[in-house]
């Protein structure tokens, strides 16, 4: 593929006059899958996409493409161009956005991360899979690496750059009917424990064997990292996002500066530096701002794009998705403040509640309340008398978010980078209580 | 383009692989959207690229690019050979392949109206119109529609000696009014949720849903909803119209009885399956009224075509018999898991840039007998569903809890109340096998799903269920410990 900078300038030749914008992202992924203690597939792809967006008195149009050559530049800024004119016109379209300072935050990206070897994986994997084999365990899994690259650029003179690379390994292990597992995503492969993702699935399967039916009803909960940032995502899209607040379906309009949380839960949104750190800037190549989103257990603030904000009277954030979006502006670089307690402190505390690895197949009932439905998955303990006492069939879960995290009684000192709707980085929680609606039969 | 094609099978053979295949595509899409009386999209897509798939040694290895010339093929075969020999070294069970005869065919979607030769303009004017019809009360807050045509033309040539091009077509569109007051937000939909009807064929079907005409109703029902009761918490009878009832084939038959994640393939991510193999033939999934036929030749079906991304011509076969577990879906490497010679022709791939994986076929309840008016005169205590508006099933496909944008309870066979927010929870075999009455084929219609999400990396597929509404006994509704 062509430079994207020579991409862009021979986009905005052709389209002459008319406000454009191109949107040029690459991405290479390799993933190693494995199952039933072997690998069962492994894959390698290389694509790229160039989508050029006009907008000309208060008309707009997109197309998409993922050749560069000129012939097929040439057809679809034609494509483009003409769609254009057979619009009505919007009066509150927005033109396209020009120019602001961009600041770059840490660096993310590892070339040797992103070109490791197919062997290399196969050989991380081969470890497991012979632990595993020897303790008549079985693993599952992936182990993935690749880098994505992004370029959003205008005819105003808008000209941003972004890559990063990315590695994630996740294990899930059986031993008889015990399941564990355990994940880390990073930017680098050093940064990776592979042991330690490794020794927690097999541990956790382990601990899992044999588990126990316990009626469904209200318990305190501990929510391991991976368990607290499924919901906590939620609560951050569907809460903080800019149109969500401006429709009035977002449990933040019109409580902004209310204490509506735990004083135990602080959130922010910070994509330049910062635990969960990513593109410094949005698909308007507008720069991504600090956003808190609660402190403290104070609504704080909300994300928005350039046309959520001037709804709302405000400024962009720099959170637009590209435009024209018929979905909000959300938050993809989120980071929960920790708190001062570890998991087995949490256990250490607990005279009866419900620990969980992990959420299954989340989802959301009522926008208001985040209202959400889930199962529990890979590990699911009753904790008795400040222990674990036995593990537990799978639970069903509807339970509004925010009023579970209202009472928040701890919060885990040790954050761990999730990947959800975006990068959220998350300790663990101990809530008092937590609706388990229904159990399942493993 | 078989001509460019044909390089990564000349590699394949020359370097002795097992098994070879590339799939060349060219994939045109056009999206459309309008929101609260402005475009909220307006996207014109064209991309072309290829992915090769080796099977070298019992191992697989795959890989795809953007870029279609002969050095890239050549290229991406020979990445796809050194990520075969890899994950041979640890490779237990050799993959090996159900027998297939070679194909030579072209295959094409039957369609009557091109979707790319109707204009922006009239697409774009009816999305308003409907639009401002939907947005007639100041209590709808958000009014959305949207309209979106595939068409991916596939060229697929194997190391077998297959030559196969197809041309597959999809069309979709629908509407939705959300209501905002005094803390309450309901929504409507039409025809259905998540994005609407989409089914196999041109801009015919997008008249056919007479989209305006159906927005008065739509917007009067999301505000109704507004000061609707709560559904009620108990057991009820529970009548699921048939585009709630796609999801529910979806998720509890349709996932369950997809072979790879049944032989535990998909544990990692989607999860496994309860319905195992030694139970074919022999487990009672649901009452013996109840037929769920696998189809990949059902016109208007989303995974209808010719052929499988597997090169296995399309078959219709039974997932459940009277009742009975009688088949699962299948690709060529796990047929033989269940003692089959040849393979359903259930793999698909999204794209060129993805390897095929077993997905779903169309999957539909076959009518019943009683007359829909009769299943509702005949429910004593009860309650009807519509549109999903939420769903969740364990990692086994047992759990499950569903929810609709609306309710009507029924008392001694009259449908009397409309109630907002209503759920239902159940254990798949349990809920199936309560199923004792499904209406008869005058009430019989087939819904799109065409956003479902596989594998690892993800993969999006897209497939039809069809049903006539069903009637499910003694069923929890609601979440409140029962």
């Amino acid at each position: 593929m062509n430079k994207p900078e020579n991409i862009c300038e021979r986009i905005f030749a052709l389209a002459k006059d008319v406000q454009t914008e191109a949107l040029i992202e690459r991405s290479t992924g390799a993933l190693t899958r494995f199952a039933d203690n072997e690998i069962s597939q492994n894959v390698y792809s290389d694509s790229s996409n160039i989508s050029i967006r006009f907008v000309d008195n208060g008309r707009t149009s997109r197309v998409t493409l993922n050749q560069s050559d000129e012939a097929a530049l040439t057809r679809a800024v034609k494509t483009g161009l003409e769609t254009l004119k057979k619009q009505k016109k919007d009066v509150s379209l927005l033109p396209l956005a020009g120019p602001g300072r961009i600041e770059h935050g840490k660096n993310i990206f590892s070339k040797d991360t992103a070109d490791l070897s197919p062997s290399y994986r196969a050989q991380k994997i081969k470890s497991l899979v012979q632990a595993c084999k020897k303790a008549g365990q079985t693993a599952y899994g992936t182990l993935e690496n690749g880098l994505s690259s992004c370029t959003v650029a205008n005819s105003r003179g808008v000209f941003a750059e972004h890559r990063e690379s990315c590695i994630t390994y996740s294990v899930t292990v059986r031993d008889g009917d015990g399941f564990g597992w355990a994940e880390t995503p990073a930017a680098c492969a050093g940064q990776i424990d592979f042991e330690a993702v490794n020794r927690t699935a097999r541990l956790k399967a382990s601990m899992s064997k044999k588990p126990s039916d316990i009626k469904p009803g209200r318990y305190p909960v501990i929510l391991e990292p991976a368990a607290a940032a499924d919901l906590l995502s939620y609560l951050c899209v569907f809460g903080f996002g800019g149109l969500f607040y401006n429709e009035g379906s977002s449990f933040a309009s019109g409580n902004l500066g209310k204490k509506l949380l735990s004083g135990k839960l602080s959130i922010e949104d910070y994509a330049l530096h910062g635990p969960a750190s990513g593109m410094p800037f949005d698909f308007e190549g507008q720069p991504r701002r600090r956003v808190v989103l609660v402190d403290n257990g104070v609504l704080k603030g909300v994300v928005h794009d350039r046309k959520t904000a001037s709804a709302a009277k405000t400024r962009s954030t720099g959170h637009a998705l590209p435009q024209p979006s018929s979905f909000t502006p959300f938050p993809l670089n989120l980071s929960v403040r920790p708190g001062d307690s570890s998991v087995e402190e949490m256990i250490k505390s607990s005279e009866r509640a419900v620990l969980v690895t992990q959420f299954h197949y989340t989802n959301l009932l009522k926008p208001l309340n985040v209202e959400m439905t889930g199962m529990t998955r890979n590990g699911t303990f009753l904790i008795e008398n400040g222990k674990i006492s036995k593990p537990l069939k799978n639970l069903r879960f509807t339970q509004s978010i925010t009023e579970a995290f209202r009472e928040t009684e701890a919060v885990g000192r040790t954050a761990e980078l999730r990947q959800v709707w975006g990068k959220l980085s998350c300790p663990a929680f101990k809530l008092k209580a937590f609706n388990f609606s229904s159990a399942t039969e493993f | 383009m078989f001509k460019l094609a044909a390089k990564a099978v000349e590699i394949a053979d020359k370097k002795r692989a097992d098994f070879a295949d590339i799939r060349v595509i060219e994939d045109r899409r056009q999206s459309l959207s309008v929101k609260n009386g402005e475009i909220a999209g307006l996207n014109d897509t064209v991309t072309l690229g290829f992915g090769v798939r080796v099977l070298f040694n019992g191992s697989w290895g795959f890989a795809s690019s953007n870029i279609v010339s002969g050095p890239s093929i050549e290229l991406c075969t020979l990445k796809a050979l050194e990520i075969a020999r890899s994950g041979a070294a640890l490779k237990g069970k050799k993959a090996r392949l159900a027998a297939e005869p070679a194909w030579q065919d072209l295959w094409q979607t039957p369609f009557i109206k091109d979707p790319f030769g109707v204009s922006i303009e009239k697409k774009l004017d009816l999305l308003f119109q409907t639009d401002s019809i939907l947005r007639k009360n100041r209590k709808i807050k958000v009014s959305e529609g949207s309209m979106s045509f595939i068409r991916e033309h596939q060229w697929h040539l194997t190391t077998e000696g297959s030559r196969i091009e197809q041309v597959l077509l999809s069309s979709g569109a629908g509407v939705s009014a959300t209501a905002i007051s005094d803390g309450e937000v309901q929504i409507r939909s039409y025809p259905s949720t998540h994005g609407g009807q989409t089914l196999s064929g041109g801009y015919e079907l997008i008249e056919t849903l007479d989209l305006s005409g159906n927005a008065e109703r739509t917007r009067e029902e999301a505000l109704a909803l507004l000061t609707a009761p709560q559904c009620p918490s108990g057991r009820k009878d529970l009548i699921i119209g048939q585009n709630q009832l796609a999801l529910q084939i979806h998720e509890s038959v349709g996932h369950a009885t997809e072979l790879d994640r049944v032989l535990g393939y998909e544990e990692s991510f989607a999860g496994s399956s309860f319905a195992t193999t030694e139970k074919l033939g022999k487990f009672r999934y649901a009452a013996p009224i109840v037929n769920l036929v696998a189809d990949a030749t059902l016109p208007g079906g989303l995974a209808t075509a010719g052929y499988d991304d597997d090169a296995v011509q399309a078959q219709r076969w039974h997932i459940v018999k009277n009742g009975v577990l009688s088949g699962y879906m299948t690709n060529r490497e796990f047929a033989h898991a269940i003692g089959s010679g040849r393979s359903r022709g259930s793999c698909r791939a999204d794209g060129f840039s993805n390897i095929p994986i077993t997905r779903i076929c169309n999957l539909s309840l076959m009518p019943g007998r009683t007359p829909y008016e009769e299943l509702i005169s005949s429910t004593k205590d009860g309650i009807i569903m519509e549109n999903n508006k939420s769903w969740s099933i364990d990692q086994k496909r047992l759990n499950f809890q569903f929810g609709c944008e609306l309710g009507w309870l029924v008392k001694n066979g009259k449908k009397t109340t409309l109630v907002k927010n209503p759920t239902y929870q159940g254990i798949t075999p349990e809920f199936w096998n309560s199923c004792n009455a499904i209406a008869d084929e005058n009430s019989w219609r087939l819904y799109g799903v065409a956003n479902c999400g596989k594998g690892q990396p993800m993969q999006t597929a897209m497939m039809c269920h069809g049903s006539s509404p069903a009637r499910f006994k003694n069923v929890k509704i609601g979440v409140k410990s029962i």
